[in-house]
């Protein structure tokens, strides 16, 4: 240990390794194919379901007023609208271009990261909006056979829950998102920094 | 090149470079099967242009960068605890204390001493990392050095 020329590559090779056999390896490109789908399909049946139901709603019900129409017609987009861009976060994760330099690679990172972050905060906020006015809209024709009591109640309660949503949850939702996204960002940025100096 | 062919060349290469980037031979391990699955995946996309090591290895240092973003979904807490440790007890100290070392550098420096050291031509690594090949042949010196430092220290001890 005293001399200057410890030979690194020697001592690098001789770590022990052993190679797993190359049918677990095809076993884990299937488990790893099924998961993703898993993980697809969960996130649109729900949404799918939902929007399935008031789509019968509609037909069952069939309603009269133009409005309770045009907020089924809202609610069912803004789920299309999220569903659609949650999809496409997914699939920018998947189309990242794996054989480039690394220099390349974590700009790309950098770049998808940033791309996530507005996303997410102004879809949510979009999703919140069209889902509010859809359903203020959708309760009219009902509400209007209410009484003015009935009515104002049955607004009351679901615009305060409304409210409580779009103040409360969706802003410690999009904070808490925010945080993870601009750690990453930051780390990206400083690793590839290490390429600049 | 058939994929076995390519497995069977290139595992052990992969496994170090990642056993160098984590110094942990569980996530080692699942990091370079990764590698192979994206190999796997992209196989019919490799057109010949870069040399087929060039192009594994640069798939396996995407790949170990990305962990990056796995460290920060999963704390190091949360994971089960390592039966590596008793695998690696019996490996020599010596090559434990510089898988350790290397492990600790930047993670670039992670990456660049790890191909130096499996033999990729300075060109090659200066393709895979995206520097110019004057930067990565200071970069080498200058981690060989702090090294060869480490070893030193640790030898007095």
């Amino acid at each position: 240990m005293e001399n200057n020329n410890i030979d690194f590559k020697d001592l690098w090779k001789k770590q022990a390794v052993s190679q797993p056999n190359m049918e677990d390896l095809l076993e884990r490109v299937s488990q790893f194919k099924k998961a993703s789908l898993r993980s697809l399909w969960k996130t649109n049946i729900m949404l799918l379901a939902t929007s399935a139901f008031i789509i019968f709603i509609w037909i069952y019900y069939q309603p009269q007023f133009i409005s309770t129409k045009i907020g089924i017609v809202l609610v069912v987009l803004g789920m299309v609208v999220y569903l659609f861009v949650s999809n496409k976060l997914f699939g920018n994760y998947k189309d990242i271009d794996a054989t480039q330099d690394n220099h390349e690679y974590l700009q790309k990172l950098v770049s998808i990261q940033k791309k996530q972050q507005f996303l997410q905060t102004n879809m949510m906020s979009l999703y919140f909006l069209m889902l509010t006015t859809g359903i203020c809209l959708y309760m009219y024709e009902y509400a209007s056979r209410m009484s003015i009591l009935g009515a104002s109640l049955t607004y009351g309660i679901t615009l305060l829950w409304i409210l409580f949503n779009w103040f409360y949850v969706r802003p410690k939702q999009i904070k808490k998102q925010q945080s993870k996204i601009n750690s990453l960002i930051e780390k990206f940025e400083a690793v590839n920094h290490q390429l600049e100096s | 090149m058939e994929f076995e062919q390519i497995y069977k060349t290139y595992w052990d290469r992969i496994f170090r470079l990642c056993m160098g980037f984590v110094n942990d031979y569980d996530i080692a391990q699942d990091l370079a099967q990764e590698t192979f699955i994206i190999v796997w995946q992209k196989l019919d996309t490799f057109r010949n242009e870069s040399a087929i090591g060039t192009w594994i290895f640069r798939i396996a240092s995407n790949n170990c960068l990305r962990q990056i973003e796995k460290q920060k979904r999963f704390p190091k807490s949360d994971l089960p605890i390592h039966l590596s440790e008793e695998k690696q007890q019996s490996i020599e100290p010596q090559i434990q204390f510089l898988y350790k070392c290397i492990a600790e550098l930047p993670e670039t420096d992670r990456i660049i001493i790890s191909l130096e050291l499996e033999e990729v031509k300075q060109a090659e690594i200066a393709k895979i990392v995206g520097l110019s090949e004057a930067n990565v042949r200071v970069k080498i010196h200058r981690i060989k050095e702090k090294l060869t430092q480490k070893f030193k220290e640790n030898g007095k001890q």
